[in-house]
């Protein structure tokens, strides 16, 4: 692994930061075209119910509104991810409170609200299925009474109002329970957690006049949302242009479609650009917030603390329709194996119908859940066989060439040194230094997701270069990272670099900023593309300088020959543009699949983890005794990175997870009673503030992966992972009160203490 | 609904609007004059991505009537650079890695230039006290209160 | 939401348009919980009397008595050296109110009308004995702070009345206040439970003399632990009895269960925050003397 690199690897500032500091950078909240008008969307109250009437006819006529739509204007389509089970507008039946039920456009927002006031809604409520355990019982009613004749992927396994079942099957698990000399069974449970980004969900549609119709749009897939659109729209993708200005945080929920739909729909109807943006309300009521969750974990060990064998079951609550649930619900089995070499495993994710909006992928989708049950009874299983949390997971820890839970070969596992440098950090000798505080750990893995990525690099005649990708700039400044590596391999500085990303129309196909890839995808797309560049380059020189190709080397902007001969990259582009279109190459990377045993698996959408990366956090809290607040002194993350392409970056993504993490494990909850969201507001969301977080110590382990550019795995999501647990176990060190259900609260804290001394 | 004529300084420049009284001074930024750094997001004065300095003082513009702000100094992040030269906390902004997706970062650098401005050399724990109001989802506020640490330790030296 | 909006540039002009729009109107000082409950719907005024140019409204006085004119801003009230020691309560109240943009443009005047029964500054204000003043057509009238809210959100200000001051008197000699307030997060915060007590000691420091412990969030209104500042009357300040006086507390609070806390975890808060306010009210006044 070399580490005298020029560009990548070191952390030079991000791209696009001087238009973020100053107010220039332009998002797609922030985004507007002349005379445009401006869209609401009407929606349920009632969680479950028939929708009997919708009467627009008073609200068309108010003052400002130019247009009202409800399913009667939208082709009946059924669209969706893995199961196409939803539909723009609820047609005959609601099947959550917040389902759209009708948009508005109007020349005001004031106006819109007006008018939204004025639809007339008649509906008949049901009875709703609140939770898994409802949708579960026998003789639930059917979320989807007509879910057999939806069109879904074959893999899946569905029955009524489970949209998939996943399963790992490894051994014998009965058989390695009856070997087992302790067996342990817990139950965990978890809330459900909105992505929180600042910047709410919008889009703008305009028409050409032509039948086509441009969105600009913070989606973190804009090729994703075309073909979405072209779904709903009933029109080729080719017609469907989807560009991306800029995107304030999206953290997985900005991957499906979000208002898109509903400003090309009003556009359409008003022959004007519409933009329709999301409240607050709406994000928290109607939005892909993860899934809540159920996980019933059982393990069997020796008394060395050796695990035989493993039957774990995580319920997801995926909501009114099975968008990202099916596959998530398949990660979780992954997830539920945990870092650890075990022989026996059953493993089942379910995603399971309820009358509630149907939550999505949010940063390590099933990672936080299903790491908070194995990592939390990790350590309860360490406790009671009198073992070291840290010796119990060393001993089981996954290592170089061994097999994960599906067969696939793990490669630059570098894990072991992520625990013990945690630990080490963290002080982990003195695990309860003082009274009413402790230390806890927790480790895990993830994956590294797969697509393609295209990009075209172009050399300008002043000798920049542009580099053209399909990928969205979701904030983590993966863009930047994929131009050094470009910059790295073309022999050029950072600076010279410009980026034009995230236009379906004129930027090559990209998977999108999703599971953690850009960096890595579009890193490599870019090493394809220099390949190819450098050849166009060399050739031209040759001629250019007389010299044969291979005598020549590329470097610092220009082409030097043995002698001495230069020419620079500028005026190679000069010349080419004059004889040859100019120098641009095209680059595409998709990661080689990665081998698994598919007997292993069933229903499972995600069967392997590509250039999986694997982490340990540690964590150093006091817990107060009366009130049962925490306090975290310290936290510490170590993350296997392979290659860190630019560690400030990294640090910024693991800083940001674990407050995520941090939130998730201790104060966020979106709550719901009888089908309806209580806290729809960030009065009582709360997302930690500034004094909520505290400092994160990282520690970037390098084990370089075999795919990724420069050996580099992928980054963004892990950090969110073990928060949960990590909180949870210093707790139970602090306090001995085990807390199972998230988020640990003082309140829960407390209270439990309460019970216990009576 | 009638509509008042309004006069606003913003960024050291005189603005006149006609506005319903009902309309918020986040409203008139971003809609009337085109000043779309200040952003919107929760619109309950709860995330602080709205913040400008109104006389010095940090502010929500989301629950500011616009017609209250006549004859107040109004600067947003667009009035933050002097002469084309970034000001030492946007530049830090950049320097330090602080800076993600960046939506909250215009509401950010004027809380804590407003801190700064008050304070002269507030502690770390001052300095994340001040961006209290400011909720970032990316950075976990790390990099950001040590940005604008290092532009209060560069004053302290005389920088 | 649309409203006609005044601009008064007097008291006297204010009190007038007070007059004038009775229930229709509503005075707006900082608009932080005003324009918020507007914008939700929750209140619909026809029209808004802004009361920024009234001179007069934002005087802030310590002359042993505290005066705070109804639109001093809540930053301004925790920046106030002079608070520290024993009044410091009125510190710790005001600064943990939103975040600083809120505390730079809410008032405690606005603060008092908006009767949350979850308030910070109220009880502060309540444990030392504050009064506040009305203003209108009929003329001014004052009354306990105690006695102004009577539910949350509503308060014995006539409709045609503005806040214009609130006014404690002088605090005896070895007294000294203590606020706390417990939250899911450490700021941007409405309180699960907050207390704040004011302590007066004996000439040797070590018995109470009289007390005063206000709760908020645990009741319609910010609730006066009676029970318990009788118990203290007379009493050692020692740890046990600091307990007693907190669990007494706990006692008296009416909490409810909600989106934000159990009564259960309300109950226990106000037994744990008053023992503590109560031995930092004992310190504070013991350095004081």
């Amino acid at each position: 692994m070399t580490t005298d690199t020029r560009v990548v690897g070191r952390s030079l500032p991000r791209m696009d930061a001087p238009g973020k500091v100053t107010g220039a950078a332009v998002y797609a909240a922030d985004f507007a075209l002349p005379g445009m008008l401006h869209g609401a969307v009407l929606r349920s109250r009632e969680p479950h119910a028939r929708l009997v009437r919708i009467d627009a006819g008073r609200a068309a006529r108010l003052p400002g509104v130019r247009a009202v739509i409800t399913a009667a204007d939208v082709a009946a389509v059924r669209y969706g991810g893995s199961v196409k089970d939803e539909e723009v507008f609820a047609r005959e039946r609601i099947r959550f409170a917040g389902q759209p039920l009708a948009a508005v456009a109007a020349t005001s927002l004031d106006a819109a609200a007006a008018a939204l006031a004025a639809i007339e809604v008649t509906v008949e409520p049901l009875p709703p299925v609140l939770d898994v355990a409802a949708a579960l019982a026998p003789g639930a009613p059917l979320v989807h009474e007509d879910w057999a004749d939806y069109a879904a992927l074959p893999i899946l396994h569905r029955d009524g109002n489970v949209c998939n079942r996943a399963r790992i099957v490894v051994g014998d698990v009965e058989r390695g329970f009856e070997e087992s000399e302790r067996v342990f069974t817990h139950r965990f449970t978890t809330r459900s957690v909105h992505q929180g980004y600042t910047e709410p969900r919008a889009a703008v549609a305009h028409w050409d006049g032509a039948g086509q119709v441009s969105v600009w749009s913070n989606t973190q897939l804009p090729f994703e949302i075309q073909a979405t659109l072209s779904e709903i729209l009933q029109m080729p993708p080719s017609r469907v242009r989807v560009i991306v200005p800029g995107v304030g945080g999206g953290f997985g929920g900005k991957l499906r479609i979000g208002v898109e739909h509903f400003a090309a729909l009003l556009a359409r109807a008003t022959g004007r650009a519409v933009k329709v943006m999301t409240t607050c309300e709406e994000e928290l009521t109607a939005a892909y917030a993860r899934q809540p969750a159920i996980v019933e974990l059982k393990t069997g060990v020796t008394l060395q603390g050796r695990i035989l064998a493993r039957e774990g079951r995580l319920w997801f609550d995926t909501g009114a329709f099975a968008g990202s649930g099916p596959g998530v619900a398949s990660v979780a089995t992954l997830m539920l194996a945990g870092p650890y070499r075990i022989p026996n495993l059953l493993l089942e994710g379910y995603a399971v119908y309820t009358h509630k909006t149907n939550f999505g992928s949010f940063r390590a989708p099933s990672g936080p859940q299903a790491n908070f049950a194995v990592e939390s009874q990790m350590d309860i299983i360490a406790d009671a066989l009198d073992l070291d949390p840290l010796e119990l997971r060393l001993r089981n820890i996954v290592r170089e060439g061994e097999e994960g839970p599906t067969g696939q070969v793990l490669t630059a596992v570098g894990l072991e040194e992520c625990l013990r440098r945690a630990a080490a950090a963290i002080g982990w000798a003195e695990r309860r230094p003082a009274p009413g505080r402790g230390k806890g750990i927790a480790c895990g893995w993830w994956t590294t997701t797969g697509g393609s990525s295209g990009v075209y690099v172009k050399i300008n005649p002043d000798g920049t270069v542009a580099l053209n990708t399909g990928a969205a700039e979701i904030g983590t400044a993966a863009l930047t990272g994929a131009a050094q590596v470009l910059a790295e391999d073309l022999g050029v500085e950072l600076a010279d670099v410009n980026v034009v990303s995230a236009d379906t129309l004129s930027t090559p196909y990209d998977f999108g900023a999703q599971g953690s890839r850009t960096a890595f995808a579009v890193g490599n797309a870019c090493r394809a593309a220099v390949v190819d560049l450098k050849a166009q380059v060399l050739a031209l020189a040759a001629r250019h300088l007389g010299v044969e190709p291979r005598a020549l080397q590329v470097g610092r902007g220009a082409v030097i020959g043995p002698a001495g001969e230069r020419v620079t990259l500028a005026e190679l582009a000069r010349l080419s543009q004059a004889s040859g279109g100019g120098l641009i190459a095209h680059g595409t990377f998709v990661a080689p699949p990665t081998p698994y045993d598919a007997k292993r698996v069933e229903g499972h959408v995600y069967p392997a983890f590509h250039s999986p990366s694997f982490h340990a956090h540690a964590v150093d809290l006091s817990v107060d005794a009366d009130t049962g607040e925490v306090t975290v002194h310290r936290y510490v993350v170590a993350q296997d990175v392979g290659f860190a392409m630019n560690p400030a970056y990294i640090e910024g993504q693991i800083e940001g997870g674990v407050a995520q993490g941090l939130g998730q494990a201790l104060s966020e909850e979106i709550v719901y009673e009888g089908g309806r969201v209580l806290n729809a507001n960030l009065t009582d969301y709360k997302m930690p503030t500034a004094v909520d977080v505290p400092r994160v110590e990282s520690i970037l382990v390098q084990h370089p992966s075999l795919v990724g550019p420069f050996g580099a795995k992928g980054v963004g999501e892990p950090p969110s992972i073990e928060p949960p647990a990590a909180v949870a176990n210093a707790v139970a060190s602090a306090t001995g009160v085990r807390i199972t259900d998230l988020p640990i609260t003082a309140e829960k804290i407390a209270l439990a203490r309460q019970e216990r001394t009576g | 609904m009638a509509r008042l004529a309004v006069s606003l300084t913003v960024n050291g420049a005189a603005h006149e609007v006609l506005v319903e009284p009902h309309r918020t001074l986040l409203e008139v930024l971003r809609g009337d004059l085109g000043l779309t750094g200040t952003k919107e997001n929760c619109l309950d004065a709860e995330c602080g991505v709205c913040t400008v300095l109104l006389d010095g003082v940090a502010v929500n513009a989301c629950i500011l009537l616009a017609v209250r702000c006549r004859e107040r100094a109004i600067v947003t992040i667009e009035g933050l650079a002097a002469d084309g030269a970034l000001h030492p906390l946007q530049r830090a902004f950049i320097d330090q890695g602080a800076v993600q997706c960046g939506y909250c970062i215009p509401g950010m650098i004027l809380a804590a230039k407003a801190c700064l401005d008050e304070q002269g050399d507030p502690t770390e724990r001052e300095i994340r006290e001040a961006l209290a109001g400011n909720l970032c989802r990316c950075t976990g506020y790390q990099k950001i209160a040590e940005a604008v640490a290092s532009v209060a330790g560069a004053a302290r030296a005389g920088g | 939401m649309s409203f006609d909006y005044h601009e008064p540039t007097s008291l006297r002009e204010a009190v007038a348009l007070g007059g004038r729009f009775g229930a229709e109107g509503r005075f707006l000082a900082g608009g932080t919980d005003l324009l918020v409950q507007v914008r939700r719907g929750q209140l619909a005024p026809r029209h808004v009397v802004s009361l920024h140019r009234v001179a007069g409204l934002d005087t802030l006085e310590i002359d042993g008595a505290i005066t705070l004119g109804a639109l001093v801003t809540h930053r301004r009230l925790e920046r106030v050296p002079a608070l520290r020691g024993p009044l410091q309560a009125l510190v710790e109240g005001a600064e943990v109110v939103g975040g600083r943009q809120i505390r730079n443009v809410a008032t405690v005047g606005g603060n008092i009308v908006n009767a949350s029964p979850a308030a910070d500054v109220v009880p502060v204000l309540i444990a030392l004995d504050a009064e506040v003043t009305c203003l209108g057509p009929a003329g001014e009238r004052s009354m306990p702070l105690e006695a102004f809210a009577s539910a949350p959100g509503v308060t014995a200000r006539r409709a045609e009345e503005l806040l214009t001051r609130a006014r404690c008197p002088r605090l005896e000699p070895r007294s000294a206040t203590a606020f706390l307030k417990a939250g899911r997060r450490r700021a941007m915060e409405i309180a699960l439970v907050c207390v704040a007590v004011r302590l007066t000691l004996d000439a040797g420091l070590e018995r109470c003399l009289d007390a005063r412990i206000a709760m908020g969030a645990v009741g319609p209104t910010v609730l006066r632990a009676r029970a318990a500042e009788r118990g203290l009357q007379g009493l050692a300040v020692t740890g046990e009895g600091l307990r007693a006086a907190g669990r007494t507390a706990a006692g008296e609070c009416r909490p409810i269960t909600d989106v934000r806390a159990s009564a259960g975890y309300r109950r226990l808060l106000v037994a744990t925050l008053v023992e503590r306010a109560l031995a930092t009210a004992v310190a504070r006044a013991r350095a004081a003397a």
